[in-house]
């Protein structure tokens, strides 16, 4: 036998105490009485049983002190050598994932992986050991190698659902690191997977050296959305598309259902459906929305003329959101000294801005918004976003010069989210002017240019403000009558407003965003409600997002939102609910663990010591209560 | 605070005047024996004889009807009380001392005799008799009665009464009353001892003084090294709940048994703690003869 902590011997040292109060204790207290008359014929009557009258405090020394050895040899975990040869080393890792909160078993499959796991812990030997994985969204260790059974189940017990896809190949690699990390090779070591197997390299995984699949739940159907996404319209500034991919991942047609989407709880789109076995339905759907909100579709069924979700395994992925930002009305001011009808009406058109117009140069200028100047610009450019169309006078970033020869657009900068959408390949710019950046202008971008060079369209990026310029004659160009120019000026104005009702892609779970913040202190909330900090003033990356929702980003002191995310199940591989072929799984093993046989030896000592006290009061209570 | 200080002497006077009130002729004092001798209150005639005394001759009733008559008178005699106090250790036990508490009682009692003009006398006792205070008469010997009293220490070994008794009865004096003082604490037994004052024709009364802690002993239970004070013997026991019940029901028993044997024989029997007081006990006493309610 050996001692796991010879150390505790030392507790040993107890003993002597025990021994002096016992001697202390003999010295008993002195009571005078005036006679012995009455208690000689009471204690007189007791002769027979002296002798363990005096033995007993004897009795009851020894009593402790072996009851204190009993502790002691507990505290030093003392163990057969045969019971470290059979030790082993057991990772178990719990699939946490979406497809894990499917319903096809009672209550859940996370559920019935947790209580697979929980037998799995009963079933452990004196000295195995175990460390618990979680497998969903990101692989973490909640319990690190450990012999004490009451703390895996505390960390079983704490491993919550997630929406997050599978990642058990990244938790075998960890698995296998922590069993390396630990050391001792002579421990056999094993890894358990408790996992509905629903990922495609689940088979593969199933055979590795050493991997044991304990599977929970069947093969079952699923409907899911699984995809979700808006975007702006590239034609009108206060409308979005919408892209929803259905998929049936069943071996079964669905009969009869319907695709609903709500915007802020208002219906907005209804269309039935009924897909077949593994088929995929996708559709662009177009609205219009200045108030944004929270974008909702989810699939229902009708029942007594009420939606009803629609019933099948796994409820998540019934349903997706996205994020529409509000769109913020824009001041344009337009100011030019002879009018222009086509600029006047492009700006107009814009649903969002609100024009005003001066022929005569105002003395001073709105701050915010933006400024259109025509033909005529003030020598200083105002600042805040400026746009100049054909400008007829230098300023203090350009300087005008004379008419191109040759103005025809050979060169764009596509990239550019000024040129998106629009194409000036070879489009003639009658009277275009030469125009040379002053150093104040820094390095401007262009994004369009003559043959000879010569900067057409060209972006100014100043401290105060960006500046455009297109240097085209509009009254003699064709331009203005070309889809181009209002997609041109759209993209201008959507530039300068860009830090208002830019779309963000609804994220998958599991997924990471950046996100800029100013300076300051910030929450992030969770869909369920739970909130961690986050410092600002700068680019923060958050996630993995492990739940389905939105998540806020909001100020920590005035709750005002700074950023949302959406955040959608949106993965076919959760979805499927029926498991790869060719998977290895394994029967739950409990052995002797939980019985009363397999408990460690330290176990039987303090039962032992328990009888001993027992024992000890009983001897005490016998001294006062006959 | 001395035992016997001015406020006890006190205490004396006036319960001296209450018994002069209400103990005439019941407990003690002036006494009249049934003996016709030389007193002052006429009894009766009888016929003269040669020999007696002319004087007491009724010469009037000679003149009257020419018969020599005799008168004859009822001789008055004092009362004997004698104390027989406990010294031994057992009284030095309690909260007062039960030793005090019976020296005032006795104090109390032969200050009300000496007032009567009985004669009192104090035998101190414990394994033996170890002092004598002897008989003597008159209030003022009462100091000298304290200062025998006061100078006692409870220093005998285990009472024996029975002892005592036999050395009392074989001194030449007059039967009287005999008061004892004691806890009764005799382990050979507490009747031998009485039996032996009775049978000698003394007027017997028993005061048995108990503590408090004697019927209710406090903190007792578990391991203790359990001292007789008396014996000086120490023994180391175990007391239990069921003990200290045996002890409570075997004390009550002795009690019993003495106020038992005082009834069989006809003997006075006051039994007292000393939560009360001497002054108290000893209204107490007069009211149990009937007269103070």
């Amino acid at each position: 036998m050996s001692l796991a902590n010879p150390t505790a011997l030392f507790w040993l040292a107890l003993g002597i105490p025990v021994v002096i109060f016992y001697i202390l204790k003999i010295r008993l207290r002195r009571m005078p009485v005036s006679t012995v008359i009455f208690w000689r014929q009471i204690f007189d009557e007791k002769k027979p049983r002296s002798l363990w009258q005096r033995l007993r405090h004897l009795v009851s020394l020894l009593v402790q002190l072996a009851f204190l050895a009993l502790l002691v040899a507990a505290l030093t975990e003392p163990f057969f050598a045969s019971e470290a040869r059979s030790a082993r080393r057991v990772i178990l890792i719990v699939d946490n994932s979406a497809s894990m909160n499917a319903t096809d078993v009672e209550s859940t499959r996370l559920a019935k992986a947790k209580e697979d796991a929980h037998r799995i812990i009963q079933g452990l030997r004196a000295r195995d050991e175990m460390a618990i994985i979680a497998a969903g969204t990101q692989p973490r260790v909640v319990c690190g190698l450990t012999v004490h059974p009451k703390s895996l189940r505390v960390a079983l017990d704490g491993i919550g659902p997630t929406d997050g896809p599978t990642q058990l190949a990244a938790a075998l690699a960890l698995a296998r690191r922590l069993a390396a990390e630990t050391g001792d090779a002579d421990k056999e070591s094993r890894i358990l997977v408790v996992t509905d197997a629903c990922t495609d390299d689940a088979a593969k995984l199933s055979t590795e050296d050493r991997v044991q699949f304990v599977t929970v739940g069947a093969r079952a159907g699923n409907l899911a959305i699984t995809r979700f996404q808006v975007r702006r319209s590239t034609v009108d500034p206060i409308g979005y598309e919408t892209l929803v991919e259905i998929t049936n991942l069943s071996d079964e047609p669905t009969g009869e259902f319907r695709l609903s989407i709500t915007l802020n709880g208002q219906s907005i789109e209804v269309i039935p459906l009924a897909l077949a076995h593994n088929q995929t339905w996708s559709k662009v759907i177009e609205n219009t929305t200045r108030d944004g909100g929270v974008l909702t579709a989810e699939l229902v069924v009708k029942v007594d003329k009420e939606d009803r979700p629609y019933p099948d395994a796994l409820a998540t992925d019934n349903k997706a959101i996205a994020v529409l930002p509000k769109r913020n009305d824009v001041p344009v001011h337009m100011h030019s000294p002879v009018g222009n009808l086509f600029l006047q009406k492009v700006l107009e058109a814009n649903p969002l801005t609100q024009l005003t117009t001066s022929k005569a140069m105002p003395a001073t200028f709105q701050t915010g918004g933006v400024k259109v100047f025509h033909r005529e610009a003030p020598a200083t450019l105002p600042p805040g976003s400026v746009l100049v169309v054909d400008p007829a006078n230098d300023c203090n970033l350009w300087k005008v010069g004379d008419k191109l020869q040759n103005p025809i657009v050979t060169q764009q900068d596509k990239d550019s989210p000024l040129m998106a959408h629009v194409r000036l390949d070879n489009v003639l710019m009658p009277e275009a002017r030469k125009v040379t950046f002053t150093p104040a202008a820094g390095k401007p971008q262009i994004l369009a240019a003559a043959s000879t060079g010569d900067p057409l369209f060209a972006v100014i990026d100043r401290p105060e403000g960006k500046v455009v310029v297109l240097s085209v004659n509009l009254d003699l160009g064709d331009l203005p009558f070309r889809t181009a120019f209002p997609i041109l000026a759209m993209n201008v104005l959507g530039q300068f407003t860009s830090s208002h009702g830019e779309m963000r892609e609804s994220l998958v779970a599991g997924s990471t965003a950046d996100v800029t913040l100013p300076a300051g202190d910030f929450l992030v909330r969770s869909p369920d409600g739970t909130t961690r900090k986050l410092p600002g003033g700068g680019k923060a990356t958050i996630g993995p997002f492990d739940q389905c929702g939105v998540w806020t980003v909001a100020a920590e002191g005035t709750g005002t939102a700074v950023e949302e995310f959406a955040v959608n199940v949106m993965n076919k591989a959760e979805s499927d609910l029926r498991p790869p072929e060719g998977v290895v799984a394994v029967a739950v093993e409990t052995g002797f663990g939980g019985s009363f046989l397999g408990r460690p030896f330290w176990w039987y000592l303090i039962g032992l010591a328990g009888i001993l006290a027992v024992a000890e009061w009983y001897l005490y209570q016998r001294r006062w209560i006959s | 605070m001395a035992l016997f200080d001015s406020d006890f002497l006190k205490k004396l006077e006036y319960l001296s005047l209450i018994s002069r009130r209400v103990f005439r002729g019941s407990l003690m004092a002036q006494r009249r024996t049934m003996q016709l001798g030389s007193g002052i209150e006429f009894a009766d005639h009888r016929e003269y004889t040669p020999g007696d005394d002319f004087r007491y001759l009724d010469w009037n009733l000679y003149a009257r009807h020419d018969e020599l008559l005799l008168k004859r008178f009822q001789e008055e005699e004092d009362l004997h009380v004698y104390f027989l106090l406990d010294c031994s250790r057992s009284m030095a036990f309690g909260d007062p001392a039960k030793f005090d508490f019976a020296r005032q009682v006795t104090a109390a009692l032969a200050y009300i005799a000496l007032a009567d003009l009985d004669r009192i006398s104090v035998t101190a006792f414990a394994d033996d008799i170890i002092a004598d205070f002897p008989l003597t008469r008159g209030k003022g010997r009462i100091l000298s009665l304290l200062k025998f009293l006061e100078s006692l220490p409870p220093i005998g070994q285990d009472t024996n009464l029975a002892r005592v008794a036999t050395g009392f009865i074989h001194r030449d004096q007059r039967r009287g009353l005999a008061i004892v003082v004691s806890d009764l604490y005799d382990p050979s037994g507490f009747d031998r001892g009485l039996d032996l004052l009775r049978h000698r024709r003394y007027e017997t009364r028993v005061v048995q003084v108990h503590d408090k802690y004697e019927r209710e002993p406090p903190d007792m239970l578990g391991d203790v090294e359990m001292w007789d004070v008396e014996s000086g013997l120490a023994r180391k026991v175990t007391v239990t709940e069921k003990n200290l019940r045996q002890y409570r029901q075997l004390f009550d028993e002795f009690q019993d048994s003495v106020e038992g044997y005082c009834n069989r024989h006809s003997l006075g029997c006051t039994q007292t703690s000393t939560e009360l007081s001497f002054d108290q006990l000893i209204l107490r006493m007069m009211r149990q003869t009937g007269v103070v309610r």
